[in-house]
């Protein structure tokens, strides 16, 4: 198995293949929730962080903000975890028990720079209806937008990517599916 | 460059370092700039959402999966495998020995009709559903096709359309869509009425319905000329 992602590279990851996503969450799985045993969280809340960790390392696969695997993937999963089990903690205002290290995570991981975007953060109102508004668009309209903003893609390589043809062909169509989403949350604002 | 062009290389992180330094001065003082961005950055952090939702469902579901075989009996899960394995075998050798193999005459007698209707010319800048769907079904993406060819507005329905719509219904195997689409090209007595019979006659096969197979091919014999050799022969290998 370890062989098996020691060969993985982003550009593998960033193909979006279903197989390989799930086949690196069950390849780390048992790993993570040995490292998470020592903050002693109960199961559930220990697959919660994880699965919270490797969507955030995804995220920032897709999103262009890792360009290289400077290290193996769970090295990478366990210092996501780590900031996210702080975090928990913090919030639930639990005593941090007498072993947890706090220097582990006062900061972020040199590995985790700065660029890296650690929150699966809480959205604001206009953000939440964004979302809403977003979910009712086209799949077309949807799959656009997520390439421009989520994944930061430029026209040149929407139109390799998909069956855009051309430069104007996908400007059209990304101000078509803007307008029909300023629409749609103007119309529910007059609700 | 204007300032929907800065604000398009923001987001896809092409910004030179000039324009880096026009874009923070003009969303320190253009307000109307500032608010398009604004925009589009709480748009980018809604989609992110949506996406982290969407992961998390795989992540939950992929969980689940890896708990379901702890709670299984072992021993009775394996006496319902055995069993039903004898019942598969018992099945499959009385059907293969006694009956006609439907599938097998299915699968020896189908082939995707291609498309003869619409013509796509390469550096045709011609943008349309009816293009688009014929592209995807030449290269067999049939899913796709049906997105396009349901796509196409009432009044630029040609009579072929139904067709092909049936067709890749057909290969994707969804019977329930595919037959009426069939039943109105022959009722119709559009182009396509006899390739439709001949594709009826193969969905009652595949439907295990002989009496309906040899019905449609005898329409078939009867009426057109089309794949005359082809029903008789099959009509043999049905009785």
């Amino acid at each position: 198995m370890e062989s098996v992602q020691e060969n993985i590279t982003i550009e593998d990851l960033k193909q979006g293949s279903d197989r390989l996503f799930k086949e690196i969450y069950e390849d780390n799985r048992e790993k993570f929730l040995n490292f998470a045993r020592k903050y002693n969280l109960s199961q559930d809340d220990t697959i919660d962080v994880y699965q919270d960790a490797y969507i955030i390392f995804y995220n920032n696969v897709m999103e262009g903000k890792i360009e290289g695997f400077t290290s193996s993937i769970s090295t990478y999963l366990f210092s996501i975890g780590k900031y996210l089990i702080f975090d928990k903690m913090r919030k639930n205002n639990k005593t941090i028990n007498p072993d947890f290290d706090l220097s582990l995570i006062r900061e972020r991981d040199a590995l985790v720079d700065a660029s890296f975007d650690l929150d699966l953060d809480d959205l604001t109102t206009e953000q939440v209806l964004l979302k809403k508004h977003f979910s009712t668009l086209g799949k077309k309209c949807q799959e656009l937008l997520t390439l421009f903003y989520y994944r930061g893609y430029t026209i040149k390589d929407i139109i390799e990517t998909s069956e855009y043809t051309s430069e104007n062909v996908v400007k059209s169509a990304k101000s078509r599916c803007m307008k029909t989403l300023k629409e749609r949350i103007n119309s529910n604002s007059n609700e | 460059m204007n300032n929907q062009d800065l604000i398009y290389h923001y987001f896809s992180n092409s910004l030179t370092a000039e324009q880096e330094i026009t874009f923070k001065k003009l969303l320190e003082t253009d307000p109307d700039f500032k608010s398009e961005f604004d925009y589009e950055n709480n748009l980018k952090k809604a989609i992110k959402s949506h996406e982290s939702d969407a992961l998390k469902t795989k992540l939950q579901g992929f969980e689940s999966e890896l708990k379901t075989p702890k709670n299984t009996n072992f021993k009775f899960a394996f006496l319902a495998i055995a069993a039903s394995l004898l019942f598969l075998m018992g099945w499959f050798g009385y059907n293969s020995i006694f009956r006609t193999n439907y599938d097998n005459l299915y699968a020896s007698n189908f082939t995707a009709y291609p498309n003869t209707a619409y013509s796509i010319t390469r550096g045709d800048d011609a943008v349309s559903a009816e293009r688009d769907a014929f592209v995807a079904y030449e290269t067999k993406n049939y899913e796709k096709a049906l997105d396009y060819f349901n796509e196409i507005p009432e009044a630029d329905q040609k009579k072929y359309i139904p067709f092909y719509k049936a067709q890749s219904y057909l290969i994707i195997d969804n019977l329930e869509k595919a037959k009426p689409l069939f039943i109105q090209v022959v009722s119709n007595k559009t182009d396509f009425a006899a390739e439709s019979t001949w594709y009826l006659a193969l969905i009652a096969i595949k439907e295990k319905n002989k009496e309906q197979a040899t019905d449609y091919l005898e329409k078939l014999i009867a009426n057109y000329s089309y794949n005359q050799a082809e029903a008789k022969e099959l009509l043999k290998k049905l009785n």
